[in-house]
This record gives C-alpha cells, sequence and structure tokens, in this order.
C-alpha cells in the first residue's frame, strides 16, 4: 500500500478501506474494538458525553500532523497549517449546511465560543450601545461555564440576565416552548429588549433535547436581537442543519461525539452587521481578517485537533450509514440501556425517548437517598473507585408546587445520565444495573459511601 | 488483560514514529510507549515519569553529543535550523512524556480530569516558581503561551477603562518593537476603551543599552508632559524583531520612579535565554513561553503576577466554572483541552539538567556560539551586528549584504521563503528602513539563534547560500510573490 509522506504536503494518511463497520447493541465488532483499545478495560465507560473519545485512526492521524510540525515548523506554518485548516472548515461547513466557509470558525470548545459571544454582549453594554435595562435570557440548566461567563462579561458590564427554569422530567416539547416564551416576556418586562438569548441544543445536566428551530422563530418573533445555539453535544448525536435553524451562532464540540481528539469545536457565525465585531480574545496579528482567520492562528499552539477533522469524517464514513447511521443506533442503544435500567430499578427516564439523541437520564432509586449535589458527586465518585463504573449523577432538587416522580418508596431525586457510544457493550449498562442493585442490597445511601 | 495500543497503526504508518523509535506491541500498562535508546538514561516509563519524584540520571556524565543529536533526530536533518527563536524544539525523551500523559488522558478522561490533571499542574507551576525566584505558587499561571497572557493582562487594563478606574486618555507605553501581535492586542483593548499609546523609539542598530534607556524616559517624560497619567508599561524583555535584549530592570526602575502604575514584561523568549528573576527584575507582570527555549512541546506559558491579590483580577477570557477561583485555578481548567503540554515541565526540566550546568550552562554555550556566528557571519560579508554581544542572548541579529536589495518587508519574507525552498536554511529575516542619508544602508538582518542541536555547519550552509546568492548578482526584485 502507498504510504504518502506527510512531509510532502499531502493528504497525512492514506485513505482506508470502507469495511462497512457493523453496529449493533449487542456490543461493537472486533475493529471497533481496536479503534478504542486505548480505553482502559474493565470500566463501564457509559459517559461519552462529558469528554467524548477519539478512535486509534484518528490519533495516528494527529500524531502525524503533530510530528510534522515537529519536524519543521516554520514551514508546517507558511505553508502546511492554513491549508489544514481550510479543508477542516470545508469539511463542516458542508456538514452542517452553512453558506459560506467563512461563516465556520474552529475554536478550542464551546466554553471558548461563548466567551467569544458573551465578549461583544459584554462591550456592547459598556459602551452604550446597549441600555442597562436591556437582557440576556438563558436557561437556568445552562451549563455553568456559561453561566460564569455571562456573569464575567454581561453582569459585571451592567447587563441583566433572565434564567428560564425548565420542567424536570419532561414529558412534552411544549412544556419547553411555554416556559421559553413566558421567560422572553420577562426579559422584555422592564422595557428593556432582548439582546441576546442563549439556547442550548441538548442541555448538560439534566440531559434532553431542546426544540430549537421552534424557540428560534419565536425569539425572532418577540424580537431578539441576537440567537446563540449551545450545542456542545449535538454534532454527532442530532441532526445539525445551520441555515434550517435560522440562528446567529452556533457551536458544537468535535470531540465530545464526533470522533475528534481534544479538543476542538466548529463555531458558526451567520454573516452579518455584526461579524466585523467578534473577536478571539486572543490577539494576534490576523486580528480584524475575522473570525475564522483569528482562530486558526492565536500563537504557536498545538493545532493538530483541528487538522484531523478529515481523518474523523473518514471514520464515521466507514459505518454502516455513517454518521446518520452512528445516530440512529445510539440512539436506539441508549433508549434501550435506559429502559431496561429504569425497569430493574423501578423508576423513570427524564424525558420520552423522542426528546434524547445519545444520552438520557435514568431515575435512581430513592433508596440510595441522594439528597444533595453533594451526594451525587459522591456517589459517582463511588461507583467510579468501587465498581468501575464512569456515569454522571444528576441531582434534582424537589421544586415548590412540583409533584415529582416516584418509585416505589419514596420520591425519585436523583439521575444518572447514560451515554452510548459505538464502543458500548450491553455488559456496560449491566455493571451498572448491577452496581446500583447491589448498593440497594448492602442498604447504602449517599452519605455514607466512601469517594474513593 | 492490559490495553493494547495496536501495532497495526505503527507498522502501517512507520512515518508517525519518531526516528528512534521502533513499532512494538506495546502494554500501555508497563511498557514505555517508546523505546528511548540505550545511550540516554532510559527510566523512562509510564509510572517513573508521572510520579511527584523527579529522575536523577543514573550515570555520572553529562549529555554527550551524539545523545543531543539523537533527540532532535526528528528535526529536518536537511535543514540547517537556525531560527530556535520563532517555534522553539521539543527533544524526543520529552515528546515521549508528552505521548505519555495524552494517552492516560485518553484511557480514563474522567478520572484523569478529576484526580490527576490538578496536581499535575501544580507540580509544573512549583517548578515554575522556583526556577523564576517567585514567592508564593500563588503567583503563577499557566497559559497557552505569551499572547494569551498578552490578552489576559490587556483585557485586565481595557476593563479599568470600562469601569472608570482609569480615565479616557491615560496611556500605555510600549515598545516600537514590540511583537506583532501585542501591539494589535493593545489596539484591540486598550485603544478601543479609550486608552493612548505611547511607543518608545529607539534606532536599530543598536551600540548600548544606554540608547534604549534615554529612549525609554525620553517617552515617559513626553507623556507626562502631555498631561498623560502611564498606567501600564508593556516591556518586552528580549524583542523579538529586530532583537536585543532590552534592560528590563533599569526599565522597571524608571517606571517606579515616574509613578506608572503597572509594568508587564513580555518575555515570550524569557526562560532558557536569559536570567529570569522577579525579585530582580520587580514588574507587576512577567510571562514567558517554555516552547520556544525550554524545551516543552507547543505550547505552554507561564504568567506571573507579582502580588497575589493581582491574580484575583485578572481573569483567563476563556471563562470556565472557576471563573473568580484566581487566574491560576481558572487558567488550569478552560474547557475540556488537552492539557498534556502543561504536565511536561517537570520532565523538561529533568533534560535540562543532564547538561552540565543545567540552564545556566545551555544559556552560556548557545551565547557564546550564536556571537562567534554571528561575527564570524558578519565579517564574511562585510557586514555588522544588530548589538553589541552584551545586548544579546541566544539569538543575534546579523546584517546581510547591500546588494540583496531588501527593500521591504515583504522582500524580507520571499528572501526567507527562498532560502528555506533552495537552499534548506530556515531563518527570520528583518527589513530595516533606512534612514535619510544613509550610504549603502544595510536594510536586512537575519536572525540567527542557536540551540543545543545547532552545529557549525549550519551556520556555514547559511554563509555559502547568501555568498551564492551575492556572486549570482541576485536581488529581492527577482522573487516572485
Amino acid at each position: 500500500m502507498d504510504e504518502e509522506d506527510p512531509r510532502n504536503g499531502d493528504e497525512p494518511i492514506p485513505k482506508k478501506p470502507r469495511v462497512g463497520l457493523a453496529l449493533s447493541i449487542s456490543g461493537p465488532g472486533p475493529e471497533i474494538r481496536e479503534e478504542f483499545a486505548h480505553h482502559q478495560p474493565g470500566i463501564a465507560r457509559i459517559n461519552n458525553g462529558s469528554f467524548g473519545s477519539c478512535p486509534g485512526s484518528v490519533l495516528a492521524a494527529q500524531r502525524a500532523w503533530q510530528l510534522r510540525f515537529l519536524h519543521q515548523p516554520d514551514e508546517f506554518y507558511f505553508k502546511t497549517l492554513r491549508k489544514g485548516i481550510l479543508e477542516s472548515r470545508t469539511v463542516i461547513k458542508d456538514l452542517i449546511n452553512a453558506d459560506h466557509v467563512d461563516e465556520v470558525s474552529l475554536v478550542d470548545n464551546a466554553t471558548t465560543a461563548a466567551a467569544i459571544v458573551l465578549q461583544q454582549i459584554g462591550q456592547a453594554f459598556s459602551h452604550g450601545l446597549f441600555c442597562k435595562n436591556d437582557t440576556v435570557v438563558m436557561f437556568h440548566c445552562a451549563f455553568q461555564a456559561i453561566k460564569k461567563s455571562i456573569q464575567a462579561y454581561v453582569v459585571r458590564a451592567g447587563g441583566a440576565v433572565v434564567e428560564i427554569q425548565l420542567p424536570f422530567p419532561l414529558h412534552s416539547r411544549q412544556q419547553i416552548v411555554s416556559e421559553f416564551r413566558k421567560g422572553l416576556e420577562r426579559g422584555k418586562a422592564n422595557g428593556g429588549k432582548i439582546r441576546l438569548a442563549i439556547i442550548d441544543h441538548i442541555t448538560s445536566m439534566p440531559s434532553f433535547v431542546i426544540p430549537v428551530r421552534e424557540l428560534v422563530d419565536i425569539c425572532r418573533e418577540e424580537g431578539v436581537d441576537q440567537v446563540f445555539v449551545d450545542a456542545a453535544h449535538a454534532m454527532g448525536t442530532v441532526p445539525v442543519d445551520v441555515k434550517e435553524l435560522g440562528v446567529d451562532f452556533y457551536v458544537s464540540n468535535l470531540h465530545k461525539w464526533f470522533f475528534c481528539p481534544p479538543s476542538v469545536a466548529l463555531f458558526y457565525c451567520r454573516k452579518s452587521l455584526i461579524s466585523s465585531q467578534i473577536h478571539h480574545p486572543v490577539v494576534t496579528e490576523e486580528y480584524g481578517k475575522g473570525l475564522p482567520m483569528e482562530s486558526s492562528w492565536i500563537g504557536t499552539r498545538d493545532y493538530s485537533s483541528q487538522l484531523v477533522v478529515p481523518s474523523a469524517l473518514e471514520f464515521v464514513n466507514r459505518f454502516q450509514g455513517g454518521l446518520q447511521g452512528i445516530m440512529k443506533r445510539n440512539h436506539d442503544g441508549v433508549v434501550q440501556m435506559g429502559s431496561m435500567l429504569a425497569e430493574s430499578w423501578g423508576t423513570i427516564l427524564g424525558s420520552p425517548p423522542h426528546m434524547c439523541g445519545s444520552m438520557i437520564m435514568v431515575g435512581l432509586p430513592s433508596r440510595l437517598c441522594i439528597t444533595s449535589e453533594d451526594d451525587a458527586s459522591r456517589l459517582r465518585s463511588h461507583l467510579r473507585a468501587y465498581y468501575s463504573v464512569e456515569v454522571p449523577i444528576y441531582y434534582h432538587a424537589p421544586r415548590d408546587g412540583e409533584v415529582g416522580p416516584r418509585d416505589k418508596e419514596g420520591l425519585i431525586t436523583g439521575y444518572a445520565r447514560i451515554s452510548h457510544q459505538v464502543y458500548n457493550t450491553l455488559e456496560d449498562y449491566h455493571k451498572f444495573r448491577d452496581a446500583i442493585n447491589q448498593l440497594i442490597e448492602d442498604g447504602k445511601v449517599c452519605k455514607m459511601l466512601l469517594a474513593e | 488483560m492490559g490495553g493494547r495500543w495496536t501495532i497495526y497503526y505503527y507498522h502501517r504508518f512507520p512515518l508517525f514514529l519518531l526516528p528512534n523509535q521502533t513499532p512494538q506491541i506495546l502494554n500501555l500498562k508497563s511498557e514505555p510507549l517508546f523505546q528511548i535508546p540505550v545511550a540516554c538514561y532510559s527510566d523512562h516509563c509510564l509510572n517513573h515519569n508521572l510520579s511527584h519524584s523527579p529522575i536523577k540520571p543514573k550515570f555520572s556524565s553529562f549529555i554527550t553529543d551524539s545523545q543531543i543529536q539523537s533527540e532532535f533526530a526528528h528535526h529536518d536533518q536537511g535543514v540547517a535550523r537556525i531560527n530556535n527563536g520563532s517555534f522553539g524544539c521539543c527533544p524526543a525523551s520529552v515528546i515521549t512524556v508528552l505521548q505519555q500523559w495524552q494517552l492516560k488522558y485518553l484511557r480514563q478522561p474522567d478520572h484523569f480530569n478529576y484526580n490527576e490533571l490538578q496536581k499535575g499542574i501544580l507540580k509544573s507551576r512549583t517548578i515554575i516558581k522556583d526556577l523564576i525566584n517567585a514567592d508564593h505558587v500563588d503567583e503563577i499561571s499557566v497559559v497557552d503561551n505569551a499572547t494569551t497572557a498578552v490578552a489576559i493582562v490587556l483585557q485586565h487594563t481595557a476593563w479599568a477603562f470600562a469601569e472608570g478606574i482609569y480615565e479616557k486618555g491615560n496611556a500605555i507605553v510600549m515598545l516600537h518593537y514590540a511583537y506583532g501581535a501585542v501591539k494589535k492586542s493593545i489596539k484591540a483593548y486598550i485603544s478601543r476603551a479609550g486608552g493612548d499609546v505611547i511607543e518608545v523609539h529607539f534606532k536599530f542598530p543598536v551600540n548600548s543599552k544606554d540608547e534604549v534607556i534615554s529612549a525609554f524616559r525620553k517617552a515617559l517624560a513626553k507623556g507626562k508632559a502631555n498631561g498623560k497619567r502611564i498606567r501600564l508599561a508593556v516591556i518586552d524583555h528580549i524583542t523579538s524583531m529586530p532583537s536585543i535584549v532590552i534592560p528590563v530592570k533599569k526599565l522597571v526602575e524608571i517606571c517606579r520612579e515616574e509613578g506608572v502604575d503597572q509594568v508587564f514584561v513580555d518575555a515570550a523568549h524569557g526562560i532558557g535565554c536569559t536570567v529570569v528573576d522577579m525579585k530582580e527584575i520587580g514588574a507587576d507582570f512577567y510571562t514567558s513561553n517554555l516552547h520556544k527555549w525550554f524545551f516543552c512541546p507547543p505550547s505552554v506559558a507561564f504568567l506571573y503576577c507579582r502580588k497575589w491579590s493581582k491574580c484575583l483580577d485578572l481573569h483567563h477570557p476563556v471563562v470556565s466554572h472557576e471563573y473568580g477561583n484566581g487566574l491560576p485555578i481558572e487558567s488550569a481548567w478552560v474547557g475540556t483541552r488537552d492539557y498534556s503540554t502543561y504536565l511536561v515541565v517537570p520532565s523538561a526540566l529533568e533534560f535540562i539538567n543532564r547538561f552540565e550546568n543545567g540552564m545556566q550552562g545551555i544559556m552560556k554555550r548557545n551565547h557564546d556560539a550564536v556571537v562567534e556566528m554571528g561575527k564570524m557571519l558578519a565579517k564574511a560579508w562585510g557586514t555588522n551586528l544588530g548589538c553589541p554581544p552584551e545586548m544579546c542572548a541566544t539569538m543575534v541579529m546579523v546584517g546581510l549584504p547591500a546588494c540583496l536589495g531588501i527593500s521591504s518587508e515583504n522582500d524580507s519574507l520571499k528572501l526567507r521563503t527562498h532560502l528555506r525552498e533552495r537552499f534548506g536554511v530556515e531563518v527570520p529575516i528583518y527589513y530595516r528602513e533606512p534612514e535619510d542619508g544613509e550610504d549603502e544602508p544595510i536594510t536586512g538582518y537575519a536572525r540567527i539563534s542557536h540551540q543545543v542541536y545547532n552545529k557549525v555547519d549550519d551556520y556555514q550552509k547559511f554563509r555559502g547560500a547568501v555568498d551564492q546568492l551575492v556572486v549570482d548578482g541576485f536581488t529581492c526584485t527577482h522573487l516572485l510573490d
């Protein structure tokens, strides 16, 4: 097989033959297992949502890029880097149905994209372009980093924030839509404009899929200036079509569900009058040339995770049905496993199947007495250390007036967020099921669990 | 059964190995990922290197020439690589440790992020604190590069303008030869917030540090005469292009005398290049890259803040849930990332300590060699150095023959490309605008670097290339855009 020398400025690795990697609920075949052989064995790794995963072939491609830089960095910088990043951006543009590659930037992660969007909002408040009554609207369950970013950039500059509470567990999209409408009303209550709405595509904790398209339409009806969709989990779990959504900003991590190494995220910014005000906070000579250019050089760095996007797509296309096939099998798998667990424990799912992608919230038995975030954290650590199960736990405090779900013994206040990715096996979920059942059998409650 | 990194990829893609590595079945649990040559000390293994106790070499002799060449065998051997200043270098043994960290993360990222990462970053910060004579590890943050550190400090200054602590028209002072990215950052953050910018001009070539000192005094005086309150001075420790060592300690003293609020030293080229002592220099903020001259992989740098209280005021622009916990903690988590470059600082120090007299020894030998090579080239071409030897560290500016006709920045870039492509020489070229009345001015200077892997041959190759160009009657106008 001809091997192309990466030093020639060609593709770093030759294309692999399409072998139609088989995906089935019963478990990954030998080729997939080989690709993820570097995962620590013996762990039920049912938390792909947090930090994602990267197959061996993409890691090898990354290694090749890294060595290419070390080999002759000046030449890499002048001749290779930008071409490679442009290729990655072009792949993304096609995947997300953006109009133009100029609308696509690559950044480290969704957290970085949020800082970029919020920095310009904050500056508008600081410079008096926005009034004190103007607001930024977001969900109460928005990712903690986003909330802090709003504090750091918007609140500090004098802007106000409106948080929209969503019910949980959820039964329908309509619940989200109606809370969102009410939230927008509150955003305009003091006579101000809503300058920015931050909408998760898939929330983190608790996790469910938000009907983004409908919410964006409502935003436009209600005169919201800018809409930023935080879709950290979307790429590789749900279909992504930015034109169809009609948003101003859309960010999705590629290292979570799109098999890229940590870390890289796609950041879509619709061409508009404010495009020239969007800047990467780390300023270089590229300042003013547009965010894609600014993001492609933020000082000497290892850009290899941005360069392997084509390799990740190649990996995805080795599966039957490509990305669609993977998404469907992950979705079916996680719903099936979630249902199996809920049934075994006598609990419930946090949302109906049509409101989840490749992750689902599964109620934990009330007997575990999860009564605080601390308890949830303790349970997670205990499961990792003593049962080799990696799964994030969410504590849902019962709210006033809310009739919480119950199992036979009491109120369900804890949920596990299970993920399903191509490397997961039935045994992973059985291991988790059995661990919880063992804790129940032993009469354990969270407060008595050893964290390490 | 331990996890096995597949040999499949290494057999199919041997180019992905460092030259001294061989494909093998690797058991992640107990074997080193890559074989280190027998001649080097071979205790690199997953458990040792990632533990808290540094490894001392088992033998008593220092690293040899051939071991050094082996450590840098992954460099393009066909290139005279005399530009360590731009992108630095990283020895194979440190790359190996980097890869081990990366794999450790990939094996079980949750466990790594919750239980290992912060410990590792704290260890790196502690080493840096000792190296630069800082008081407390809380004064040290690890960031990607000096460019990021500059954004952090300038964003903080911009907030001071926005919040009315500084008034419109208050000034920032910087050198005319400040790095391009820094100038843009000052424009983006300070000018935009209403701050004025005062540039310190001095001539190049430079004859003595007094020229720099008096230019600095003049600029401050002028600023104050115009009624400006100077809030921040941004001073390079070693300028990039043209490259000279700035007498920062003296300039910081002047700043204190003249009531400049804060001083920020941009030492992108600091650590590993020149002596870096925070208490000696006395700046409020100091940043230096570790991937340029401290043998770390790209990229990692530190930002020092003189008082702990200042660390609470500074924020990383990428805000995470750690916001408000102090810059060192904020910088140690900026969302999911590959933080392995932050973790290999102990391994880089180990590598340095294999050399006679460690860091001091490397710096001295690099300095002596680059001055010798610079003089050799200047003599061969009948030109001059850009500054006296005491104003250079491990880089020096060497005048290029005037007949090459370098008449713009564009020419200097084209010439650099031509040297790379035709002669296999990698060296950055600086265009110096001639002054009125200069007779046959030298308008082009090459910035040559010397690092431990360099050989006399590299500089001879460069000399030969330029001699050839002169003989050919080459001028930059011959080069296409």
